[in-house]
């Protein structure tokens, strides 16, 4: 059964980039820093490719909030596959998901989609929330963190990993799925995705973000580890380490 | 009498039979007009000029329509493998870029002033700059970063730029070239296909241009296929580059010759301010040294240490480490033709290096404008015929680019009996324009020369100021995936001797003695291609292996 499925994704810093806090000390300094596909909307385009492909047909649209650089990210989710894009076009620096969330929704609410995919985290705030907060403000169903995906005609089955156990949830469509590493395998884009996405339709529609709820006061590094120490060899330093985990570590 | 060894004895053919396919391109061929193979400054300035006279063209009412022209590139992201000192001539930056300023290119500073230096273990003694050292003028720069603003001004002008796709083969009719194979990804170690695995893509193209860079192996392919000599064998150089933060600021270009190579040892070392904090310092090291304990990596470790680099570095921080070999054998290594049907070689890949002045890549950037000339008549009279594309090499021949190789052509090859009788025979050369010594001096191939086996290893880096093998592997930036199949191909049996001597040569650790055997850390790789010269050949891996170098 063909669907229509829109991929909410997002730009953001390449987990191997070395960040560091800008001059006002609540943002990153960008230069020289690589941005790539969000990883975990990787495995929601993956997910929206597996499904058009079973169903043999279908529409997926990949769409985005971000500044004008975010098209390249899109570029990337449409040669994995994805048929077109949105890019809601804002330099304003996000901070609060619950903007984020509403300007999807708007965007969203009119395109009869069957399916609203989400990674289930953005690895650069970890925020968590806009998934969720994207089926709140529809009115659907929102399953989070899902590691299996079974779909029928108009309701699907999803399996989440939950403490000591796996939890089957039951749903409706439409409904928006967040996604939990595990669910697929995202393929690399080929040649010809790469070739084929430059023709893609990609639409740029300028967005305002609403008054924000909260504000980030400072971005620090973690403080640097401690360089380990070799506290004895053998049977003998068992007492050294017992004392160095007691006293030091505060571990015991 | 030590006993020796030659390394071209234990060194693999060239696996001809996987470069050259006669084979038609497959159902799902990408067409393109133009390939350039390798997204470095040859590359990139000669897709550049191409899109721009097609551009004019079109603009005239030439009719000449859209030409499709791509880019592959090995490396994750443009820049990636790219490495260089780098002090750049600026000059084809300002032919490709007539409205752009010098200040709009992606330079980090003019060179401030300049000093040469003579090492000994404990003491640096400045000497006169050579005139062909000369840099009043240019750039120090990131190669890298070039490549990426070059990635950028193709992608304006309508190039299709695929980082991450090596090209494996070389697609032939007859003689003619046709296109490429890129290199599967998703392999496992056994080289069967796993979870993402991506199969080979061909891509056709009227005309192929080979930019792969040093030791391209698609470029040695087609030279061995079509016969192609060149008077002397191309001879290579190691470099290996680290970037440092430094507390004290650097204000001048530093150049030096001696210690701590060996003076049988041709090569010498560089220092150059990025930033007022920011230093690039590498020691290049010429790979036909008899000695085979040479460790070209040590000896930067060593170098770090004396007085003349420590005052920067001490209290500074290593920020990337890289390593790359150089074509240094100049004017009587160029292949007889650098084209031919469907393809024209340039840049690092034809080994346009001007060893005297330390530079390629104001060469690579010229030659693949020329290349783009010669492609776009041949476009425009629909003949990429050799005869058509004979063109490039004209344009070549014609240009300041080979009347300084043939002016500098026997200063390299001067100091194949070392440092003394080298020095005295490059200065009757600067002094004659190259009249003196008169005629070719002949050189033999780096794997032909002898080695006498080296000794164990005494350095133990400090992790401060001198960093392992392994340290450097890391500090390159390198995260390919280690169960890919193994790109390093061998003889088997190496002798002790010889494991040895790749050991030592390896910038990046990817060779050991262990238990008997060689044992090679395949994915340690950083693509240098120093081994590919004198022993283990080297293959295309998945797109993204190696290092991802940020400004070397």
């Amino acid at each position: 059964m063909p669907l229509k499925i829109a991929v909410c994704i997002k730009r953001v810093p390449d987990t191997e980039t070395r960040i560091k806090p800008g001059a006002d000390g609540k943002s990153i300094d960008e230069a020289g820093v690589k941005f790539v596909l969000n990883p975990y909307d990787e495995f929601a385009v993956e997910e929206a490719l597996r499904r058009r492909e079973a169903a043999g047909g279908g529409e997926i649209v990949a769409v985005a909030v971000g500044p004008d650089a975010a098209q390249e990210t899109i570029r990337t989710a449409l040669a994995m596959g994805a048929d077109r894009g949105v890019l809601l076009k804002t330099d304003a620096r996000v901070v609060d998901s619950l903007a984020v969330a509403r300007l999807l929704a708007e965007d969203l609410r009119p395109g009869g989609y069957d399916l609203l995919l989400f990674g289930k985290i953005a690895v650069d705030d970890s925020s968590h929330a806009i998934g969720p907060m994207v089926a709140e403000l529809l009115g659907v169903p929102c399953v989070s963190a899902i590691t299996a995906l079974d779909l029928t005609e108009s309701a699907g089955s999803a399996e989440r990993e939950i403490e000591g156990g796996v939890e089957v949830v039951e749903f409706r469509l439409p409904a928006v799925l967040t996604v939990e590493k595990g669910l697929n395998q995202p393929r690399y884009p080929a040649l010809k995705g790469i070739m084929a996405a430059k023709k893609k339709p990609l639409e740029v529609k300028p967005v305002e973000l609403s008054g924000s709820g909260i504000e980030v006061l400072e971005l620090a590094l973690p403080p640097e580890r401690r360089a380990g120490r070799i506290v004895g060899e053998g049977p003998d330093a068992v007492p050294a380490l017992i004392a160095a985990l007691r006293n030091e570590a505060k571990a015991l | 009498m030590p006993r020796t060894f030659v390394p071209s004895r234990y060194q693999p053919a060239l696996p001809s039979e996987q470069v050259i396919l006669n084979e038609r391109p497959g159902p799902d061929a990408i067409e393109l007009d133009v390939l350039f193979v390798g997204g470095g400054p040859a590359g990139l300035a000669g897709a550049i000029a191409l899109a721009q006279l097609v551009a004019e063209d079109n603009e005239r009412g030439g009719g000449l329509g859209e030409v499709g022209i791509g880019v592959l590139e090995k490396g994750e992201r443009l820049g990636d493998h790219c490495l260089s000192g780098t002090v750049v001539n600026p000059r084809p930056f300002r032919e490709l870029f007539p409205d752009l300023h010098d200040r709009d290119f992606p330079f980090a500073a003019p060179v401030p002033g300049e000093s040469v230096y003579v090492l000994t273990a404990s003491q640096a003694i400045r000497v006169p700059t050579p005139p062909t050292m000369r840099n009043h003028g240019f750039y120090v720069a990131s190669l890298s970063e070039m490549a990426r603003w070059l990635g950028d001004q193709a992608e304006k002008l309508g190039v299709n730029v695929f980082p991450g796709f090596p090209a494996a083969s070389l697609l032939a009719d007859g003689d003619r070239v046709i296109g490429v194979r890129t290199a599967a990804s998703g392999l496992d170690r056994e080289g069967k296909p796993s979870s993402g695995y991506t199969p080979p893509t061909d891509v056709t193209a009227k005309v192929t241009v080979l930019a792969e860079g040093t030791r391209g192996l698609l470029t040695q392919g087609y030279l061995a296929w079509q016969r192609i000599d060149s008077p002397n064998p191309q001879v290579f150089a190691l470099g290996v580059k680290e970037l440092w933060e430094t507390r004290r600021p650097l204000n001048v270009v530093v150049h030096t010759m001696g210690w701590p190579l060996p003076p049988s040892v041709f090569g010498g070392s560089f220092m150059y301010p990025l930033e007022p904090n920011v230093v690039a310092l590498g020691l290049v090291a010429a790979l036909d040294a008899h000695d085979g304990g040479l460790d070209t990596h040590e000896l930067f470790q060593r170098m770090k240490l004396h007085p003349l680099f420590r005052q920067y570095l001490d209290g500074g921080e290593l920020l990337e480490w890289g390593a790359k070999t150089i074509p240094e054998g100049g004017y009587y290594s160029l292949p007889d033709r650098r084209h031919g049907d469907g393809v024209v070689i340039v840049g690092d890949a034809a080994g346009l290096v001007n060893v005297p002045a330390l530079k390629g890549i104001h060469y690579a950037m010229q030659s693949g404008i020329f290349a783009a000339r010669a492609i776009f008549r041949a476009l425009k009279t629909a003949d990429t015929s050799r005869s058509a594309l004979a063109e490039y090499d004209r344009l070549l021949g014609d240009s300041y680019v080979m009347r300084d190789l043939y002016r500098t052509r026997n200063m390299r090859l001067a100091f194949r009996h070392g440092f003394v009788r080298g020095t005295i025979g490059a200065g009757l050369a600067t002094l004659t324009g190259g009249r003196v010594p008169a005629g070719r001096i002949a050189m033999p191939l780096d794997a032909a020369v002898p080695r006498t086996p080296g000794n164990a290893s005494a350095f133990t880096p400090d992790g401060k100021l001198t960093f392992s093998k392994v340290d450097a592997v890391f500090r390159s930036g390198n995260a390919t995936r280690d169960t890919i199949p193994a790109h390093l191909v061998t003889a088997n049996g190496i002798p002790r001797d010889v494991a040895e001597f790749y050991a030592r040569m390896c910038p990046a650790g990817v060779y050991e003695w262990v238990d008997g055997a060689l044992r090679i850390n395949a994915p340690n790789c950083v693509d240098c291609k120093a081994t590919d010269v004198l022993g283990p050949r080297w293959t295309p891996r998945e797109g993204g292996s190696g290092p991802r170098y940020k400004r070397m």
